[in-house]
């Protein structure tokens, strides 16, 4: 449907509620907007729509036969012409074209289950105005975001943080855990949100208010399933599986009102996912990538290699350093809640550059995490099974030795990844770059008391068993891939009022996956399947397998364009003086970044994201 | 009358293995009338005891390993065949059809060609020559007669003599007590069986019909991932796995289902159920079938009469089907009563013996 924000609110004064929150969340949905208030239960609903299916009557929030069931949705619903099918030979009938009044339908036929029918990336909200029920509920990877805040009997939630900001009764404050959390690991992990109060619908459940209650009830609907153990079943098999669930996957995400673009990298997912569409559509796929001025992070060249393998209509976006130093800065403050990966920016300009010609673009998202693209899972599965007469700080101690030699930092990281006794703790430690045996020196008072504590994703997957591939795998599908991948991506694109959909995030596809075994998996150097899939699929082999997304000079840039920028907030920024990081020490590490002595990226990143953020949010609130 | 016939049967599967080409294999060795039989098959464990125990002779050849096992089978048949030439060979099996095809070459012995479906496919080469030789075939649905006739079998050529079922015995009981049950039985290797399509369908079952419930009947290297994939949606509450169970128990836990749902899909390289002896086993105990409208279970399920047939891809049609059954028991007893009538006409001696009456023209024409 393309809806792009939606919100709604259990309290007394609903209708200022929902405008002002909507208000906030023009960009999501620039083409309409829409207020639904049931003013016996004080209930309201509310949605701004980016119009891409059934544009003339898609209006929201929309209504069942005899309107007491509301909904509004912010998302796909890819099954839906299936479902629409199978309601109208039901008996429902249908006003509309749109996927909306699916739900509504559909939630009349199953009640709160109807979320196990979906096929898609949405939140959504059903109001029962009968039952005096609202129903919130979230896909099942967490592709669309929704942020709520339950307190004193009411109820408010919204697409973006931000909106709930704008109607926050009085001022608000920063979750100081959520801070040292978001400096550790580099986004906001599992329910948390960094203002205190508010909290994130986690991917696969749903949230249910009844008038009577007027408490939320959060249930779990979908988990990723544990990586099966091996069955005998031959590789030709599974690649042909793949083959079809991707096919289908890709099919049903290029349907669509408006023209519709592939993010080609140029590594193999989506490569894979360029060629699958381009067989799908009539003419030449759009195809769009980005490249850079300065550093050696330029994926140009190979997807230009795979869109001339295609006949795309390619597209090629430079990110000079000029648009870096205006642009980059301003599109960290913008977005909702802090965000320090890397190719943030680099996607937002994508999306933006992509824009002019289509409102939709597909992408490779999610196939590190299903298909085992990460080198760490190999490296931590070996780990595992280091001979035991080797003494257990050997490693630890090639580390240490060879942790500043320039050109052994490879064998550092495996030295690093293989020493230690806890597989979860040194997995954090990598994907979060070791932030946090910094914390000590970077912590201004406001977070010193948090500099030795435990960061920690909550209950999930967080028990490595005997499957230590397959365990870590799930971890990062249940935390890093709706927390960082998903988060920048849905913020990225919506910034540009442009959707993105992504064939590896399908139900189907992911449940098949989970059935290999992560052995299989990991096999000739991770994503078997895809590999060999690509292996069939692309004539020559014009991707580059050992990439996986977009990427960012960052280092070069915080040397360069950002430079001024960075130097200015050391001296400038609240995130100093109102005591959350040291001035001093990270004055101190600027600089040693910028002589070339060490290269201090992944540390100061995430400090130069959120003080970009909260100079932008923070210091205006308190102002 | 004709005077008995000697027929060789060449199967690589036979009892005691578990399997649909077994079981037809062994009922109609086991019931033919006019034909005196010998089979010919491989070396399993626990194979002695069985063969023991059987009425006609049975040739076991040893293979050296899993992989030389079809080799091994038509040497062995080929020696059977030449130092005991049969009147007719009844190939079982398309890789069993090199042995049939060089006794006719060598003895001028015809034979009659089995097709069950997923062979053909993934031996395509073997297929076209076995049934380009094959003095007729029989194929067991009107999706095998297809791909009998793509891979060259011409018309008159073709049988269709779908497979059978054994009638109930009386001491089976009664079935049914009403409760929501539902009942499919598989091994779980294959993936193309749908077990996962109908563990997605059940939340949505759930939502419509409080009580109901899954009962999965069989074993094999894919149950622990179906095992995770309910838990994944949430259903382990209702959907259980009763592992491999006797026959006696099987027929008992199926005459007390309520419905079968095997919704079995077209793989992405073909094949898929050639007829589906399970659908008839829960038909002739009264119980309607929910199946995917592909391949060979268009035959074992005739739509809106003995079961319902859906896009077994989609979860959701195999939900509602399911659902709709569950929650009309005049329309379930209906399809379960015209599901069992139906079933007797495919009672074992009457396809065995429809059978036997071709490998008779067969070898009468020789």
């Amino acid at each position: 449907m393309g809806v792009c924000g939606i919100c709604g609110t259990a309290q007394s004064d609903g209708e200022q509620v929902i405008k002002a929150m909507n208000a906030t969340m023009r960009h999501r949905g620039p083409d309409d907007e829409g207020i639904y208030m049931d003013a016996r239960a004080n209930l309201g609903l509310g949605a701004r729509r980016l119009s891409i299916i059934d544009l003339e009557g898609g209006h929201q929030p929309l209504a069942n036969e005899d309107r007491s069931v509301w909904a509004v949705l912010n998302g796909e619903i890819y099954n839906f012409p299936a479902l629409r099918g199978r309601l109208l030979a039901a008996g429902h009938s249908f006003a509309t074209r749109s996927d909306t009044e699916v739900l509504v339908h559909l939630y009349e036929e199953y009640g709160i289950d109807l979320v196990h029918a979906l096929e898609g990336m949405y939140v959504f909200a059903i109001w029962d105005a009968a039952r005096g029920r609202l129903l919130v509920a979230r896909d099942r990877f967490g592709e669309k975001p929704l942020f709520y805040s339950a307190t004193g009997g009411n109820l408010v939630f919204a697409s973006e943080l931000t909106a709930l900001l704008a109607v926050a009764p009085s001022g608000w404050e920063i979750d100081p855990a959520v801070v040292d959390a978001f400096f550790v690991y580099g986004y906001v992990p599992g329910s948390a949100a960094i203002v205190r109060g508010i909290r994130q619908l986690e991917p696969g459940h749903m949230l249910l208010w009844e008038v009577d209650s007027r408490r939320p009830d959060v249930r779990r609907y979908w988990a990723p399933p544990f990586f099966a153990s091996d069955d005998g079943t031959p590789v030709r098999d599974l690649v042909e599986e793949t083959r079809e669930l991707l096919e289908r996957s890709v099919r049903a995400r290029l349907i669509s009102d408006v023209p519709v673009g592939v993010f080609l990298s140029g590594g193999i997912d989506s490569t894979l996912v360029a060629v699958l569409a381009a067989r799908s559509i009539a003419g030449p796929l759009k195809t769009y990538t980005v490249g850079y001025e300065v550093g050696s992070v330029d994926e140009r060249a190979s997807a230009r290699k795979v869109a001339a393998l295609i006949d795309a209509d390619h597209h090629e976006l430079v990110v000079t350093t000029g648009v870096v130093r205006d642009a980059v800065p301003a599109m960290l403050s913008r977005v909702d809640q802090p965000i320090a990966d890397q190719a943030f920016a680099a996607l937002e300009a994508l999306a933006h550059f992509a824009r002019r010609d289509v409102k939709v673009a597909v992408g490779g998202e999610g196939a590190d995490e299903l298909f085992a693209g990460y080198p760490r899972y190999r490296w931590l599965a070996r780990g595992a099974r280091l001979p035991a007469w080797l003494p257990r700080d050997v490693p630890a101690r090639v580390a240490a030795r060879v942790s500043h030699v320039p050109k052994l930092g490879r064998l550092a990281r495996m030295s690093d990844l293989l020493s230690g006794e806890d597989t979860l703790q040194r997995h954090l430690e990598w994907v979060s770059d070791h932030r946090s045996t910094r914390r000590a020196e970077l912590y201004g008072p406001r977070l010193r008391e948090l500099t030795d504590s435990k960061v920690l994703v909550d209950d999930a997957g967080a028990d490595v068993g005997q499957d230590v591939v397959g365990s870590l795998m799930r971890l990062d599908l249940l935390h890093w891939l709706p927390g960082d991948v998903l988060m920048k991506a849905d913020r990225a694109t919506m910034r540009a009022s442009l959707e993105l959909r992504t064939p590896y995030l399908s139900r189907e596809l992911a449940e098949f996956a989970a059935s290999v075994p992560s052995s299989v998996h990991v096999k000739h150097g991770g994503k078997m399947l895809l590999r060999r899939l690509a292996h069939d699929l692309v004539p020559a082999r014009g991707y580059d397998i050992r990439k996986t997304a977009f990427r960012s000079p960052c280092a070069q840039w915080l040397r360069g364009p950002l430079l001024p920028k960075l130097r200015e907030q050391v001296s400038e920024s609240a995130l100093y003086s109102d005591g959350w990081f040291d001035r001093g020490t990270v004055g101190r590490l600027v600089e040693r970044h910028r002589s070339g002595q060490e290269d201090l990226t992944n540390t100061l990143w995430p400090v130069f994201a959120l003080a970009c953020w909260y100079d932008a949010h923070v210091a205006r609130n308190d102002g | 009358m004709t005077a008995s016939l000697y027929a060789l049967v060449l199967t690589p599967d036979f009892p005691p293995e578990f399997g649909g080409i077994q079981l037809l294999m062994y009922q109609l060795v086991s019931h033919f009338a006019r034909v005196n039989p010998a089979v010919v098959t491989v070396k399993s464990s626990g194979a002695a005891a069985f063969d023991r125990e059987q009425p006609f002779r049975i040739v076991r050849v040893p293979s050296p390993s899993r992989r030389g096992r079809i080799a091994a089978l038509n040497a062995g048949a080929l020696v059977e065949g030449l130092l005991r030439p049969p009147d007719v060979v009844l190939c079982g099996h398309i890789a069993a059809s090199p042995a049939a095809w060089s006794l006719r070459q060598a003895l001028r012995i015809p034979y009659v060609q089995y097709l069950h479906g997923r062979e053909a496919v993934t031996r395509p080469r073997l297929t076209a020559g076995g049934l380009r030789s094959a003095a007729a075939v029989i194929v067991v649905s009107r999706y095998t007669e297809r791909l009998a006739r793509h891979y060259g079998a011409h018309d008159w050529k073709i049988h269709r003599i779908p497979p059978g079922v054994d009638l109930p015995e009386a001491s089976e009981g009664e079935q049914h007590d009403g409760s929501p049950t539902v009942v499919s039985v598989a091994r779980l290797d294959q993936r193309y069986k749908g077990m996962d399509v109908l563990i997605r369908a059940m939340p949505l079952v759930h939502a419509k019909v409080p009580q109901a419930r899954l009962r999965v009947v069989g074993d094999g290297p894919r149950r622990g991932a179906y095992e995770r994939l309910a838990e994944a949606v949430g259903a382990s509450a209702y959907v259980s796995f009763l592992g491999p169970l006797s026959d006696q128990e099987r027929n008992a836990v199926v005459a007390d289902a309520a419905v079968f749902a095997m919704p079995s899909r077209l793989p992405a390289d073909g094949g898929g159920e050639g007829f589906g002896i399970v659908y008839l086993e829960a038909a002739v105990r009264n119980v309607p079938s929910v199946a995917g409208a592909v391949a060979g279970a268009r035959d074992a399920v005739v739509d809106g009469e003995t079961g319902l047939l859906v896009d077994p891809t989609d979860h959701v049609a195999v939900a509602d089907a399911l659902a709709q059954l569950l929650t009309d028991p005049s329309q379930r007893r209906a399809l379960g009563r015209a599901a069992a009538e139906r079933a007797r006409e495919h009672a074992w001696p009457i396809v065995a013996g429809r059978v036997e009456e071709l490998l008779v023209k067969v070898a009468e024409r020789r």
